[in-house]
């Protein structure tokens, strides 16, 4: 009884070996993006200083890879909200990076593509955010979470 | 014994499946105070009429549309307010500013009286936004008044404290 457990746990453990071969690498940079300080009829969208996402993916066979991107919550200041899907980016190049709309409910796909990325390659997103009279003055934080996978 | 290994296996395969690198970025946003204030026209006159039969003339433009546009603190109030330089002038001849009156369309503006020593509120809100609405002018109009070419300047002030 006991080795058939044992075999059985190998057994499973063997299947994903291959991926337990797998090596994924993110880097995200700056930490800190700042987005310009203009008023909405001068700019109805302001855009943030690009982001870099460097990335590499070894040992995934020809199986998918998935960077997303999700915000922690609406951008915040004190009591204020700016809902964090007012907050769309362009990406390039594309593919594998696409354009989306930021959600703090649900992760959103970056980029996606199939086998490896190897060396590491950049990709850059430029968030945007649609600028409103509407908004409380303050000032609002939030952060963003970019998650490399192969689902 | 036989069922903490088979447990540790899944545990440790569960480790392995989900494999994930995560990266984080910080959204920075500062959305100052800022107001713009608009108007229809720079000017507007109010043309010769019998006081008999027009004892208020209206302004041309009869509307003078103003848009109010302030992003401010949560629940700020924003205030507007119109205040005349001077009385109503023609060379040493003069004419008091509150002959002239508004009324006003638009939600948040208030009708009022021009004053020259103190501002007289246009509109109030609370909080942040665009909010539009016109003021329609009219000269109190008396045979009394010397004839004359009269003039003055308003100077509207939108705040917000």
């Amino acid at each position: 009884m006991l080795w058939r457990a044992l075999l059985l746990a190998l057994g499973v453990l063997a299947a994903p070996a291959v991926a337990s071969g797998q090596q994924l690498n993110l880097t995200i940079s700056p930490l800190l993006v700042t987005f310009p300080t203009t008023d909405p009829d001068t700019a109805p969208v302001l855009s943030a200083p690009p982001v870099t996402v460097q990335y590499r993916v070894r040992g995934n066979g020809n199986r998918p890879w998935l960077l997303t991107v999700q915000a922690s919550g609406d951008l915040i200041s004190g009591l204020s909200r700016i809902p964090a899907s007012a907050v769309t980016w362009v990406a390039t190049p594309a593919p594998p990076f696409r354009a989306g709309t930021m959600s703090s409910t649900q992760a959103q796909t970056l980029a996606a593509g199939n086998g490896n990325v190897n060396p590491t390659t950049t990709g850059t997103v430029t968030f945007q955010l649609t600028n409103s009279w509407t908004y409380d003055a303050g000032l609002y934080l939030q952060t963003l979470t970019f998650t490399l996978s192969t689902p | 014994m036989n069922t903490a290994l088979v447990t540790s296996a899944v545990i440790l395969l569960a480790v392995v499946v989900i494999e994930a690198q995560r990266g984080i970025t910080v959204l920075l946003v500062n959305l100052p105070a800022q107001a713009r204030l608009s108007f229809s026209t720079a000017s507007v006159t109010f043309p010769d009429a019998d006081p008999t039969s027009t004892p208020l003339v209206a302004s041309v433009p009869v509307d003078l549309t103003i848009s109010v546009r302030a992003r401010v603190q949560t629940n700020s109030q924003v205030t507007l307010t119109v205040q005349s330089t001077d009385d109503l002038r023609s060379g040493v001849t003069v004419l008091p500013a509150s002959l002239i009156t508004w009324t006003v369309t638009g939600s948040g503006f208030t009708g009022g009286t021009l004053s020259r020593s103190a501002p007289q509120l246009v509109g109030r809100w609370t909080g942040s936004g665009v909010r539009v609405g016109a003021q329609n002018y009219r000269f109190e109009n008396r045979w009394t008044h010397p004839v004359g070419i009269y003039s003055a300047t308003l100077v509207y002030t939108l705040a917000s404290p």
